[in-house]
């Protein structure tokens, strides 16, 4: 369990790691970004992953950051998930991601893991691809030709790819604050605490006269990326909250999904049934959220 | 001479023993928590090189063609081993029976995925692993024996060309009338189990340097050795060396539990220094290794068990039917697992008759070897679901079927129908004491409470026998001949009166040499921390065999008491000399010789053995000057199995009684522990803090084999599906309850100090329990689970019947 031999770079500045990017591409080199390193190390060590190059973002200091902006909170993608979750600022405004990151494994593995590079490795089961989906939050990519801004629907393009270009670097994501009274809920099924969930659902809701609105639910780990489930919102919009039609969303929430995942841990048919479960506690946990 | 060896505390020289029986720290510790033990990885030698191991991506092969010749050429290689070194140096492994084992790596075939192919030794880690990708090798695929339906079939593939069929032993025990006791019986119960296969993880995997002198052609293995001599036997045989030419020395290791295999990873990286022309080459086994082929899969069983019960519910008869995937042949031991039931398989009860078809297949899943508790705990399953399967049916509470059923103090000493002799015990108050501690009734209600709310929970009670200080008498049935384990200890005094204790075994996590220093120091009436410990290499340390089969407290008690023992008969001849009196007159007392009846007449036991060492003109005539002693226990008045299999094998039978709330999450399958308890007896607690330690551990063990470790094969083509800790899912600290404990003593009357073994009790009875907490709460819908690890997914798919069928 060693990597194979790969040359190892650490840029100072975003500026010398795209120039750096750029420059191995031309060489025809094949490079990975290192983040927090927290799924690559492993994947190098197994030998499933063997780039040439490593460029490590980790002396880029003016990627760790965490602040309120134009009505978003904006992440530096070296920021820990640690950081995240000592936040303040995001427990208070974006009180779902927050919820989310929590799960990210344990305390050791926030401690060391990125934001972006949790964003960007775009792992089925990765808590942060249901938050993208249910915020529409954007990413930030910053390459050759400069900076572009990616809605998260676009973003993840399939399994463990997300729409990062070879001489591009992910900088920062942005979640929308989220607005006041809006009921939310994050709930996940691992077989043991801080494992890549098997299935896990991400919901906000509103309520307007006493009828659900605005409903959003995500969900993860159960296919190949994270996906909103309209049918399921569509039939909750406009109708008074109750445990019978939280039970009839979660069916219909477990009826849309695309043939889930099956592994040692979960049939596939375990996975959509356990959707449907998520759904309605997610949906009568954020009804009582609202207040 | 025969030594008496004390059987309580009270028996030994002492006023009040001051570290026997008293949580004392361990002196295990300091070296642990400051980082400076010497595990394997952290040691080095001179000009080591360091050793990668190409392995069988296949079930089921043959080999056609390996090439190594680029693997060769590449910078920093030192040495490449292959098959044909293997022809040409290596033995086939002793295996149990016989002719069920393999060279350490394949020659013409393999039998499963991650059995060795080739090696290679380099200037590093890294090196070696980029020159595996150099080496070709070609395989035939063979057809691949998946589970022991394949193994039985017809036309099945053969694993071992050596043998007849891959059935490694087919053997029915009968104990008793047992079709006298079935006929009879009011009511037969018969059920269907499936024990998926699990093992032991230890924190560290197995590693070594081995170093093989090329002038003195013998072979050095420094390594994470459990059992250093017994490994040491087994690589003289596989090598080709003579035992005196092979020496082991074992580093403190981080955990075994029967998991730190290492023959093969010991034979090839000594052929690889023997072919490196005697460079020492250490091989650290990677988890990745561990998980897919070394020595951490065990129990992979399918039973169907029948009990015979009267109507007002006695126990009277039990029938086992095994089949145990033994995996790729016999070399791990696994087939042990399959024999031990044997030393307590009706458990607690006076069952009276009993039949155990055991039948043992190889498989091209990966070979079984140890794992703590080696066996029962899977059989403890089977036997106490059928206890409460019984009760249910006759409307008794769990509890009442138990109790009403125990063998009764003054039965012991208590011959079970498979032989062996259970020492002591107090079944009925340990249950007692579990009851009130758990507040049994209480749960009851809450139980009933929460089910009105359509919530499950339920309770499990269970017992279970554990048999302590193994005897290799009980495994002669599946090919490892012999009676007594001895295990050896020197006690020495030094001309300023330190004491050094030299034993075999090295420290592996459960504080046997705490447990020594405690032992010295009251036998001589010193500090606990002036007594050293230390390790001896298999050349020079006494006989031994080290950790396992709950045995090495039990027996370390017998040997440093016999040796102080001894070294106090000499004192006693020194002093009588010195004060001119009988030696009958001259006793030791609270680290004094003192010469009864004379106050004031005694000598420090330091002063002796300066004397012995200082001043030989003092000395009896012909007396040897040697304050030391060096002594070899083994139990007593063990024998040879008769044609059944009975004998008197483990020397003492702990007990304990668990309790578990569960809640099953009806949506989810997930089994949540809320509450456990456990009240042991392990006789005489010589260190209270270690047996607990030993109990927590082992219930984090049972709590993993029963909801979240599982070796996954796929049923498809046989594969490994599981290699990783993401796969392979060990309990942490989150899944794995604190346990509320309890004990209660009752000594043994046959083992020094009155000390049971106490390693392997909680995982015996922690499954069961679990498995009998779920039947608890989900039986009155109809469906009970008999498999396990009861995974989420698992549990789900049986409560789904459930709801689709209502």
């Amino acid at each position: 369990m060693k990597p194979a031999p790969f040359d190892y770079y650490a840029p100072e500045t975003l500026e010398d790691a795209v120039a750096l990017l750029e420059k191995l591409e031309d060489d025809d080199v094949e490079a990975k970004i290192l983040a927090g390193g927290q799924s690559l190390m492993p994947m190098l060590s197994l030998r499933m992953a063997r780039p040439e190059a490593l460029v490590d973002l980790g002396k880029i200091k003016s990627l760790d950051y965490i602040r309120e902006e134009g009505g978003n909170i904006s992440i530096g993608a070296m920021t820990s998930k640690r950081a995240v979750e000592d936040s303040a600022l995001i427990r208070e405004k974006q009180p779902l991601l927050h919820a989310a990151t929590l799960h990210i494994g344990h305390r050791q593995i926030r401690n060391q893991g990125t934001v972006g590079g949790s964003f960007a490795h775009a792992d089925p089961a990765a808590e942060y691809g249901a938050i993208a989906q249910a915020l529409g939050m954007e990413m930030v990519v910053v390459g050759p030709d400069g900076e572009r801004v990616v809605v998260a629907d676009d973003f993840y393009i399939s399994f463990l790819t997300a729409d990062i270009d070879s001489t591009e670097v992910l900088t920062e994501v942005r979640a929308p604050v989220m607005a006041a009274g809006t009921g939310w809920a994050f709930q996940e099924i691992c077989r043991r605490q801080g494992d890549l969930a098997i299935a896990g659902t991400a919901v906000t809701l509103r309520l307007e006269n006493g009828n659900c609105t605005d409903v959003v639910i995500a969900v993860f780990g159960v296919n190949a990326i994270a996906a909103r489930l309209g049918d399921a919102e569509q039939l909750l919009n406009g109708k008074a909250p109750s445990e019978a039609l939280f039970r009839e969303a979660g069916r219909v929430a477990s009826a849309e999904l695309d043939e889930p995942i099956s592994d040692v841990h979960a049939s596939g048919e375990y996975r959509r049934d356990l959707v449907a479960t998520l759904v309605r506690r997610c949906l009568l946990e954020a009804v009582e959220r609202v207040g | 001479m025969a030594i008496t060896i004390p059987g309580s505390p009270q028996d030994m020289p002492t006023t009040a023993p001051r570290y026997v029986g008293k949580e004392v720290k361990r002196i295990e510790d300091p070296a642990l928590v400051t980082g400076t033990a010497e595990f394997i990885d952290n040691f080095a030698l001179p000009g080591m090189a360091h050793a990668a191991i190409l392995r069988s991506p296949h079930p089921h092969a043959k080999i056609l063609r390996v090439d190594t010749s680029a693997a060769e050429q590449m910078p920093g290689v030192v040495a490449v081993l292959t098959g044909a070194d293997i022809k040409r140096w290596c033995n086939v492994g002793t295996t149990a029976p016989e002719g069920w084992g393999s060279t350490p790596m394949a020659v013409d075939k393999v039998r499963f995925v991650g059995e060795p192919v080739a090696a290679v030794a380099a200037t590093s880690r890294y090196v070696a692993e980029d020159a595996l990708e150099l080496i070709e090798v070609e395989y035939e695929s063979l057809p691949t024996v998946r589970n022991p339906q394949d193994a039985v079939a017809a036309d099945a593939p053969l694993i071992f060309d050596n043998q007849p069929s891959n059935v490694i032993q087919d053997r029915t025990y009968t104990w008793g009338e047992v079709d006298q006791v079935f006929d009879d019986a009011d009511h037969v119960y018969t059920e269907k189990f499936r024990w998926n296969r699990v093992g032991a993880n230890p924190m560290e995997t197995f590693g070594c340097i081995c170093h093989w002198d090329v002038v003195n052609n013998s072979l050095t293995c420094y390594g994470s050795y459990q059992t250093p001599s017994f490994i040491a036997l087994g690589r003289a045989a596989s090598l080709n060396l003579p035992s005196n030419r092979v020496r082991v020395v074992s580093h403190p290791h981080g955990g075994s539990f029967g998991g730190k295999g290492g023959p093969r990873g010991t034979d090839i990286a000594a052929l690889l220094s023997r072919k490196a022309n005697g460079k020492p080459v250490k091989y650290i086994e990677d988890r990745v290794e561990y998980l897919l082929a070394g020595a951490g899969q065990s129990w992979d069983r399918y039973y169907q068990a029948s009990l015979a019960v009267t109507a007002d519910g006695k126990l009277t008869g039990f029938k086992v039917d095994l089949v145990d995937d033994q995996g790729a042949g016999a070399e791990g031991y696994g087939t042990i697992s399959a024999a031990k039931p044997l030393a307590a398989f009706t458990g607690c009860y006076t069952i009276e008759a009993a039949q155990y078809h055991m039948k043992l297949v190889a498989t091209n899943r990966a070979p079984t070897y140890a794992y703590r508790g080696y066996g029962p705990p899977p059989h403890n399953v089977v036997l106490e679901s059928m206890v409460d399967i019984a009760a249910r049916d006759l409307g008794m509470d769990p509890v009442d079927i138990r109790r009403r059923n125990y063998i009764q103090p003054d039965q012991f000493p208590y011959t079970i129908p498979s032989g062996n002799e259970y020492d002591s015990g107090s079944y009925a108050a340990v249950l007692d004491k579990v009851i009130n501690m758990s507040e049994y009734q209480a749960m009851r209600q809450q139980q009933r409470e929460a089910r009105e709310q359509g919530r499950l929970l339920g309770i499990g009670v269970v017992n279970t026998v554990e048999p302590g200080v193994f005897d290799w008498n009980a495994y002669s049935t599946v090919g490892v001949p012999g009676v007594g384990v001895p295990e050896g200890v020197k006690v020495a005094i030094d001309i300023l009166g330190h004491i050094t204790v030299t034993l075999g075994f090295t420290l592996e996590g459960q504080g046997q040499y705490t447990l020594a220093a405690q032992l010295v120091a009251d036998y001589f009436g010193v500090e606990m921390d002036s007594v050293r410990v230390t390790y001896a290499s298999t050349d020079v340390a006494p006989p031994h065999f080290g950790h396992g089969g709950s045995r090495l407290g039990v027996a370390l008690s017998g040997a440093i008491m016999g040796a102080c023992k001894k070294i106090e008969e000499k004192f006693r001849l020194v002093v009588a000399g010195l004060m001119q009196c009988e030696p009958d007159h001259v006793e030791l007392m609270d680290g004094h010789m003192r010469v009864q009846g004379m106050p004031g007449a005694e000598m420090p036991v330091a002063q002796v053995a300066g004397t012995m060492l200082g001043r030989s003109d003092l000395l009896p005539p012909g007396m040897e000057p040697s304050p030391e002693a060096t002594y070899v226990w083994t139990a007593d008045d063990r024998n040879e199995p008769d044609d059944q299999g009975r004998c008197k094998s483990y020397l003492t039978a702990a007990n304990a009684c668990h309790i578990a709330l569960v809640e099953v999450d009806r949506d989810t399958g997930i089994t949540q522990i809320l509450k456990y308890f456990i009240v042991d007896d392990c006789g005489t607690r010589l260190n209270p803090a270690n047996v607990e330690g030993q109990i927590q551990g082992s219930v984090a063990q049972g709590v993993g084999a029963v909801l979240y470790e599982e070796y996954v094969y796929s049923e498809a083509d046989g594969q490994p599906l599981v290699s990783l800790f993401s796969d392979y899912l060990l309990p942490g600290i989150h899944e794995v309850p604190m346990t509320e404990k309890a004990f209660i003593e009752t000594p043994s009357p046959v083992a020094p100090l009155g000390a049971k073994g106490c390693g392997e009790g909680a995982i015996h009875t922690t499954p069961a329990t679990i498995v009998c907490a779920v039947n608890d709460a989900i039986a009155h819908l109809g469906v009970q689970t008999r498999e396990t690890p009861i995974s989420p997914n698992r549990l789900w798919k049986l409560l789904q019947d459930v709801v689709e069928e209502n």
